[in-house]
């Protein structure tokens, strides 16, 4: 091919020059979802998804697609299959008004991590988490405690042995992020040199 | 990056008596109210086909977008400028990421978007198509291109669709970088030598008319997008968006000493608006349809990368890993 490109020069040769030929099918890779912790001690919050063959994958490419800058401490995914959503409200409604109470029940119980969406358009964002056998009984016990003050849109419940945490080693990860100043629009002041150029042209 | 105008063509709003009167509106009294749609809402069809439409596309012009840049990484001046494009393209990929992934919430999977922009089905922003041969072409991509996708992304950024907002929020926190360093790299070859100098100015001849294209036919040939408006899809007309470009930048390009290769190009102080030699709409619409300098190339480079990668995938392939849709 010809190109200005040298990396496209360098590209095998194209058998049939003006065909494009469509894509073999192929696999999708499994959806998961990211949540990010901006800060020490903030809640983590819901920041998009990643696809990827398997939960460690999806955590080094949520890494790379989700905390390149901006301050981070922390991350975790989870399959997208994992997570158990609420019905969507809107205006006075709140979403716990359609969890049925929590009835005890006697079956083994582990931890889920609940979510809420308290305004429409935002993110999702990590509330506590509360022990339950299922995550509909895990949705009714989160009623009686944190459903409280604010209308609460959308309630997410994940099991947290399903959750692909950040392990305090790796917590290192994102020391360096404030040094990566080529990033960041605040290393291309052009200002003085703007200013040396302008009087000069005067 | 994102160009308007490519998007909307030929829409047929037949479909809109079909839905349901109550449920739609609901709908529309939701968006007038300010708030947001989310994936779970009901949305009528001609809403969730343009978006799919328009954030594909906009995805699409992200990924292509990152060529013409990306082939200048290893031949930046120096080492600061190599790892500040680095970043951006990288920036530019991530974007196509966030974009996609909000597209899916809509349900169009992303391998099918990917299928389509191979094929040639699926459109992506005119400019990309466009080469550069210098270092100059590529500060002016860096600066004015991803300055014109800011003033675009901005206005898309208070639409109405929840996954899309929130995906060009954070796009739009990282343009602010591209814009700068643009800038940077623009003021750096202003102030320096003659050959400098003229190299940009070369480079300004050769993308300003494809630069007039990128916000789309001008509002007295373009069709009537007036739902597209109401259900806040499309935030303002194109001649609006190319205006609010010239009013930002033409000062700062004219600032720095370059000419505009346009006699016409003028503001005029009755009406406010920017005035300009008409752009060339019949090469917009052939370049578009696929007869621009790269339109091949562009192509061909992403079927290569995706033929070059199946091993990978193929290799990764988990059958424990399915592909869903995203929540929000
Ligand atoms: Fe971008
Ligand atoms: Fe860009
Ligand atoms: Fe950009």
């Amino acid at each position: 091919m010809n190109s200005l490109d040298p990396r496209v020069i360098r590209l095998p040769k194209i058998e049939q020059e003006d065909i494009i030929s469509p894509k073999i099918p192929l696999d999708q890779f499994g959806t998961f979802e990211v949540f990010v912790e901006p800060k020490e001690g903030k809640p983590f919050q819901h920041e998009g998804i990643v696809h990827a063959p398997n939960l460690e994958m999806a955590y080094i490419l949520a890494k790379e697609a989700f905390t390149r800058r901006f301050t981070c401490t922390s991350l975790y995914v989870v399959d997208t299959r994992e997570v158990y959503v609420s019905p969507m409200t809107e205006g006075e409604n709140n979403a716990y008004e359609l969890i049925p109470d929590a009835k005890e029940s006697l079956n083994e119980k582990t931890t889920f991590e609940i979510y809420h969406l308290i305004k429409r358009g935002k993110q999702h964002v990590h509330q506590g988490h509360v022990a339950a056998s299922n995550p509909t009984e895990a949705m009714a016990i989160a009623k009686t405690i944190y459903n409280k003050g604010k209308t609460v849109f959308n309630i997410w419940a994940i099991q947290s042995d399903k959750i692909r945490f950040t392990t305090q080693e790796e917590k290192d990860l994102w020391v360096t992020l404030p040094e990566k100043k080529f990033r960041d629009a605040s290393d291309y002041k052009g200002g003085s040199k703007l200013k040396a150029f302008l009087e000069k042209e005067k | 990056m994102y160009g308007g105008g490519n998007t909307f063509e030929g829409i047929k709003t037949d479909s809109i008596q079909q839905e349901d009167p109550k449920r739609l509106a609901e709908f529309e009294s939701r968006i007038d109210r300010g708030e947001k749609i989310e994936p779970s809402d009901w949305m009528p069809a001609l809403y969730r086909k343009q978006l799919i439409r328009m954030i594909e596309q906009h995805a699409h012009s992200e990924i292509i977008g990152a060529l013409p840049e990306g082939t200048w990484i290893t031949r930046a001046p120096g080492f600061k400028r190599k790892m500040a494009l680095m970043a951006k393209v990288q920036d530019e990929v991530g974007h196509a990421q966030l974009l996609y992934s909000a597209a899916e919430t809509l349900g169009k999977s992303r391998e099918k978007m990917i299928d389509d922009l191979i094929s040639g089905k699926s459109k992506y922003s005119n400019v990309f198509n466009y080469p550069t041969y210098t270092w100059a072409d590529c500060c002016f991509i860096s600066w004015l291109v991803d300055a014109g996708a800011i003033v675009n992304q901005l206005a898309n950024a208070k639409g109405s669709y929840g996954p899309y907002c929130r995906a060009l929020d954070r796009i739009c926190a990282e343009e602010s970088f591209h814009l700068k360093y643009g800038h940077h790299c623009v003021i750096h070859l202003a102030s320096g030598t003659q050959i400098q100098k003229d190299m940009f100015q070369e480079a300004l001849n050769r993308w300003w008319p494809p630069m007039m294209h990128f916000f789309g036919p001008s509002d007295k040939i373009s069709i009537h997008t007036d739902v597209l408006m109401r259900w806040k899809v499309k935030m303002g007309t194109n001649d609006d968006m190319r205006n609010q470009f010239l009013d930002m930048y033409v000062p700062k390009i004219w600032e720095l000493g370059f000419t505009i290769p346009d006699p016409k190009l003028g503001k005029n102080p009755e009406t406010g608006r920017w005035e300009y030699t008409e752009p060339d709409w019949e090469e917009f619409k052939r370049v578009i349809n696929g007869d621009g300098p790269c339109n091949k190339e562009r192509l061909e480079v992403r079927r290569i990368a995706e033929e070059r990668g199946r091993w990978v995938r193929e290799a990764l392939k988990s059958p424990q890993a399915v592909y869903v849709v995203p929540l929000a």
